[in-house]
């Protein structure tokens, strides 16, 4: 095959075949690559490898319900489309609905911000706090790999120079959770790249009191996102008292390891902990503790204030 | 290396052999002359390059030419030649949101957007649906307004 500067498979099958020859740069949305590469107004922006644009992709745009009931997200599905798809569960569609401004989340793929391995990047909260997988394939076949695993560090993922990510599936029914939690914090409304996020989730035993299982993740608190199931267990199989929260927001705090602003970070993260944790242990009739809901003109929720 | 492109743009059929990975809006303001797009901050941020592709609102600075193959790509220049655009761009004259203009055409973009996702938006809704669309003049309560303007005028015709 002759090498050229940039492809454009029209299926999945003629990109993994690509993929398999040449090692191309993937670019979905282009958010961060075309930033990245940008030179300046008018010039086109130059790669260290080929590029092979895959935005288009049909086979990676859609989203179910698998047979297993786990949510199956393409790849290639953007922040807006999984913002309003209420198959996607609860956390990712407020991460996804708080993405950039309208227009970028027009862009913007899950797959790319989970490959950018960014701290920042907004999805793998959620994706981290429900044990949410990856499947990447190629010619060779598919693998699935946790997306906590698959992010190995900062800016580096697990992924070999024939293989594609190609779906999200993460494992989520309505009733895993009796209470959950996701607040981003934000220099403004719109565009605000992540200062942290928040996800939480917790549920009862039977008794409702004790706790079944309880989960926290936080993202731009240090190299990648963070979540800790030591913390977690720290209070699943007890009841709710005010010195286990304190363990969690100290065990958690322990985790965190933020570079800049690190004290404000740690403090919002600490605050998030125990005001989800005090409001859960009164069982409020709302579901959703600490959140945004409301219109918006792509059905997602968006902030209340 | 340069590549055939074909795709729809302002509702007709336009093909160009370029090197696909140019960007959409250096496309579309050198290659098919559309002014209209314009560029305040090349990496995503600030609205000003706002076309629609495939009915959807993105920035054309971030988009690489390649990426429109076989798509449908709206410009402002298409917009306000239709029913809905015009009324908006009256709106916007009529309700004195534009200063320099430098972000107007962005903004009507987003607008039509807006109007034709949620006809009668409030005003909490139209400053989110403008909220990826930076003005450094009017301090965006007349912009607002004229959008109120718009929908108030088109009506039903949003609803189509
Ligand atoms: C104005 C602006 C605001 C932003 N705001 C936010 C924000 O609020 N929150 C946030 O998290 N991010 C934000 N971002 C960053 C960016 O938009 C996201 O990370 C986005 O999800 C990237 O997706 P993409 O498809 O555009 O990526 P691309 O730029 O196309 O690709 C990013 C990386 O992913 C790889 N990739 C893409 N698809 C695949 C695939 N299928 N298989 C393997 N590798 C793949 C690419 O090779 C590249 O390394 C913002 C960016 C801009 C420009
Ligand atoms: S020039 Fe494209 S968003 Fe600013
Ligand atoms: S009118 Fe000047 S930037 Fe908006």
């Amino acid at each position: 095959m002759e090498e050229l500067k940039c492809y454009m498979p029209k299926t999945l099958r003629e990109a993994l075949e690509i993929k398999a020859k040449v090692d191309v740069i993937p670019l979905a949305g282009g958010s961060d690559l075309m930033v990245s590469h940008k030179r300046t107004i008018g010039l086109t922006p130059v790669f260290e490898k080929p590029v092979m644009i895959i935005r288009n992709l049909p086979e990676l745009r859609k989203i179910y319900v698998n047979d297993k009931g786990e949510c199956c997200i393409g790849a290639g599905c953007t922040s807006a489309e999984i913002a309003e798809n209420k198959l996607c569960p609860w956390h990712l569609r407020q991460a996804a609905s708080r993405m950039g401004a309208i227009g970028l989340r027009n862009s913007a793929t899950i797959a790319g911000n989970i490959a950018n391995a960014s701290p920042k990047g907004d999805t793998p909260g959620p994706l981290y706090l429900l044990d949410a997988r990856v499947k990447i394939s190629s010619l060779r076949g598919d693998r699935e790999e946790l997306v906590s695993d698959f992010i190995v560090k900062f800016r580096t993922i697990d992924l070999k120079s024939d293989e594609l990510i190609t779906e999200i599936i993460v494992p989520y029914s309505e009733d895993d959770f009796d209470y959950i939690f996701w607040h981003k914090v934000g220099t403004r409304k719109a565009n605000a790249i992540s200062k942290i996020t928040v996800s939480q989730a917790i549920k009862f035993e039977k008794d409702g009191k004790t706790v079944k299982d309880y989960r926290v993740s936080a993202t731009a608190t240090g190299a990648k996102t963070n979540r800790s199931r030591d913390v977690e267990k720290l209070i699943i199989g007890k009841t709710i008292e005010p010195e286990i929260i304190e363990e969690v927001v100290n065990g958690f705090d322990q985790v965190i390891s933020p570079r800049a602003m690190p004290e404000f970070r740690r403090e919002a993260t600490r605050r998030m902990i125990r005001r989800f944790l005090t409001e859960a242990a009164k069982h409020p009739k709302d579901k959703v503790i600490d959140t945004y809901e409301g219109y918006s003109m792509t059905g997602a929720p968006t902030p209340r204030s | 290396m340069e590549t055939k492109i074909c795709f729809r743009l302002n509702g007709k059929d336009v093909k160009i052999t370029t090197d696909p990975l140019r960007r959409l809006i250096d496309v579309l303001r050198e290659d098919f002359d559309l002014k209209g797009v314009k560029e305040g901050c090349s990496e995503g941020e600030c609205g000003a390059c706002s076309v629609l592709f495939n009915n959807k609102m993105v920035t054309s600075c971030i988009i690489p030419i390649g990426a429109a193959d076989g798509q449908e790509i709206m410009t402002i220049e298409g917009i306000s030649a239709t029913e809905k655009g015009k009324i908006i761009v009256d709106a916007f004259a009529d309700g004195g949101a534009v200063q320099c203009g430098f972000c107007i055409p962005g903004m009507v973009i987003a607008a039509y957007y807006l109007l034709s996702n949620n006809p009668d938006p409030s005003d909490d809704e139209i400053r989110l649906g403008i909220s990826g669309n930076i003005c450094r003049c009017t301090g965006y309560d007349l912009i607002v307004e004229s959008i109120h303007l718009a929908a108030k005028r088109g009506g039903a015709i949003w609803k189509s």
